[in-house]
């Protein structure tokens, strides 16, 4: 089944956005159109200033359209966790922050009337597993401490509760449809002044004294601030020593009995589940989803993606009387050192250049709380969150562990780019459907067969930072093991910090070499990567 | 004379990586990444061996340490640019190269030259 996300299946009018042709003077560029960059050109917009969005593929099109489009205060990071981390100050900071995020997106879906299924509910957090049972009671003591209105509870609607071993609950929190509510945003600051310009990529950018250039394919952008709102910062930047990729899978499913549960479920086993449910095209729920079985980028533990659909769609089908499996998808989300997102300006000595990241998969809040919380710094206006987000801060112990657990992990990548190691010897162990690599010519190529036996073939080496990239056989993507890249068949960018296409290479299939194409040195590319 | 004896074993390995390394910098290939970062902490712990040996105090191979630093600053420089993508110039792998082989042969001098 291929994969889609039912958020992209069920938005009818989609906004065009035209690419940018020529240059520009702005006073705020911003690169990325999903709900970070959005929610800070309305801020931006709000505040009077002149806006730009670059987005290199569709407005909402990347993290936002393809996640689960539940809003909630928890996080996936766990505030007991914060606390051990950072403080208490942080931990609470962050939980308010995250509430004032969510009031934000109902405000702005009342006040635009954004028709994007925007409905309040309960959060329920539970697990069957004896071992777990200390993880939500600190979890509860935790959220309590920071001033939120959590309990403990006997009743988790709608699952059964025999294996249930404890279980809390949160009113309050929300649901809506994130690419709905992201192109309602958008077509509102469009109308209001702010140019958004869809298929632009930036590929370099720049920080002067007093001003900031930016380019793109077709033009340059001068402006006084850039904000990198691409998920994780695109070039070179320290922040991708610790904010670790991570791919997660969701299957959409239609059940038999029409008996949605009007709640979120986070199930806390080891093997972390999220229930939700969501509507089609009306406030009626009428499909639920479950999401979950994450692993590092390019490095699934299982050769067939597929399990891990196959897995999510079991557990649906365990709990719920289900009807029939519509929509799967996975997408990826970046962590943290500390379990607290990297927001704020981009490293100690900038000025001008900010960055919004390591998310979790809670960043619907966290990209709101990235728009408000920016649009304040640029703006000049104190902003009480600053300095639990602040994207300068020092390392801490927890980050100096996930450092070192990262770099390990990143280093054990390059080990495995020895000569000669490659998936296959020759073209002919590629079968129709499958992406292999193979060394050609001392040149580690990615080669895709597609189901009409054609050859697609480009190099191997991640233009990030040179890692080899790996085949995902769920999306038929080429995704890099190091800090998550993602590229398509034909070698364009999908995500990641990756700005550079991978380079496409011709093979004479009959003598298995390359056919030379033009001549480059060893270690270029087309694009240099900016150091952000 | 082991620690001299043993940097004298690391550096020779180094050196046969950074040969093999360099047939790809020259024709313009991507260099293999393990080979990269096999070949760097190699030369790199033949230094702290030599450092170590010269702590020892008595006559030193001063200059062939001053090469090897030189030669890791360039190989540091190089790995800077290959992993950002900017071209590795044939030039400075081959002076990089040179100057490492020229402070190992001083440094085989000094160890068994008398
Ligand atoms: C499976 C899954 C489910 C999730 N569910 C939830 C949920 O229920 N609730 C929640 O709060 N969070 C959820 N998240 C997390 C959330 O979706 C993301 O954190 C959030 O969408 C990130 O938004 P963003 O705007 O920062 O990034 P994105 O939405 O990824 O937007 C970044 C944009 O930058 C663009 N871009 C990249 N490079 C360039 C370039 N060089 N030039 C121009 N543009 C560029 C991209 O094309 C993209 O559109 C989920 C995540 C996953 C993986
Ligand atoms: S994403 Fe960094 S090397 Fe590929």
């Amino acid at each position: 089944m291929k994969t889609q996300s039912f958020w992209e299946a069920t938005t009818p009018q989609r906004p065009e956005f035209p690419p940018l042709e020529g240059n520009l003077d702005v006073d705020v560029a911003i690169i990325g159109g999903g709900i970070t960059g959005i929610t800070t050109a309305l801020q931006l917009t709000d505040a009077g200033k002149s806006v730009a969005v670059l987005e290199a593929r569709r407005v909402g099109g990347g993290t936002t359209g393809w996640s689960t489009g539940n809003l909630y205060v928890p996080t996936g990071a766990y505030y007991h966790k914060i606390l051990d981390s950072r403080d208490k100050e942080t931990m609470s900071s962050v939980a308010y922050a995250r509430a004032a995020a969510l009031d934000f997106i109902e405000h702005q879906t009342l006040q635009k009337q954004i028709d994007c299924h925007f409905a309040r509910r309960p959060w329920y957090f539970f697990t069957e597993e004896e071992n777990m049972v200390s993880t939500i009671e600190k979890e509860v003591d935790a959220l309590q401490r920071a001033g939120m209105p959590i309990e403990f509870t006997e009743n988790v609607p709608y699952l059964n509760q025999d294996g249930i071993r404890i279980a809390a609950r949160m009113h309050g929190q929300a649901r809506f449809h994130p690419l709905r509510y992201v192109l309602g945003l958008a077509t509102d600051i469009a109308a209001r002044g702010c140019q958004i310009y869809e298929h632009t990529t930036v590929f370099d950018l720049k920080e002067e004294k007093d001003h900031c250039l930016l380019k793109t394919q077709h033009g340059t952008v001068t402006c006084r601030q850039i904000v990198i709102a691409t998920h994780i910062p695109i070039g070179i930047h320290t922040v991708q020593t610790v904010a670790a990729p991570h791919r997660s899978y969701v299957v959409a499913v239609r059940l038999r009995n029409d008996d949605y549960p009007d709640a979120y479920f986070w199930q806390n086993d080891t093997m972390h589940k999220a229930i939700t449910t969501h509507s089609t095209d009306s406030m009626k729920l009428d499909m639920l989803m479950v999401a979950g079985n994450h692993h590092k980028t390019g490095q699934a533990s299982h050769q067939e993606y597929q399990h891990y659909f196959n897995e999510l769609e079991d557990y649906a089908r365990k709990h719920f009387d289900v009807a029939s499996v519509e929509y799967r998808w996975s997408a990826q989300h970046y962590r943290s050192g500390d379990g607290v997102p990297y927001i704020g300006l981009t490293h100690k000595d900038a000025k001008r250049t900010y960055i919004a990241t390591g998310f979790y998969a809670d960043g619907l809040i966290y990209g709101t709380v990235a728009g408000m919380l920016l649009s304040d710094m640029i703006v000049g206006k104190d902003n009480n969150w600053l300095k639990a987000f602040d994207a300068t801060r020092g390392t801490n112990l927890a980050t100096a562990k996930t450092f070192v657990k990262e770099n390990v992990n990143v280093a054990a990548q390059y080990l495995k780019d020895t000569p000669f190691s490659a998936d296959v010897k020759h073209l002919s162990e590629i079968a129709p459907g499958e992406g292999k690599t193979m060394e050609i010519d001392g040149e580690k190529v990615a080669v895709y067969r597609n189901p009409n036996n054609q050859l697609h073939a480009c190099s191997a080496v991640c233009t990030h930072m040179k890692c080899i990239v790996h085949w995902n056989n769920a999306e038929n993507t080429w995704d890099c093991p190091c800090h998550g890249s993602r590229f398509m068949i034909d070698g364009s960018v999908i995500e990641g910090p990756a700005i550079a296409n991978l380079e496409q290479k011709q093979i004479d299939v009959s003598g298995e070499h390359l056919i030379e194409g033009e001549k480059h040195r060893s270690g270029q590319r087309d694009i240099n990567n900016p150091i952000t | 004379m082991a620690t001299l004896f043993i940097a004298i074993e690391f550096f020779a390995l180094a050196a046969l990586l950074g040969m093999y390394l360099l047939t790809f910098v020259l024709r313009g290939k991507e260099t293999p990444k393990a080979i990269v970062f096999t070949h760097g902490p190699l030369a790199a712990v033949g230094i702290i061996l030599l450092i170590v040996y010269i702590l020892k105090g008595g006559p030193n191979p001063w200059d062939s340490l001053i090469l090897f630093v030189l030669a890791a600053l360039g190989g540091a420089y190089m790995l800077f640019r290959d992993l950002t993508g900017r071209p590795i110039p044939p030039l400075l792998a081959v002076g990089h190269g040179l100057l490492a082989v020229t402070g190992f042969v001083l440094l085989l001098v000094f160890a068994f030259g008398s």
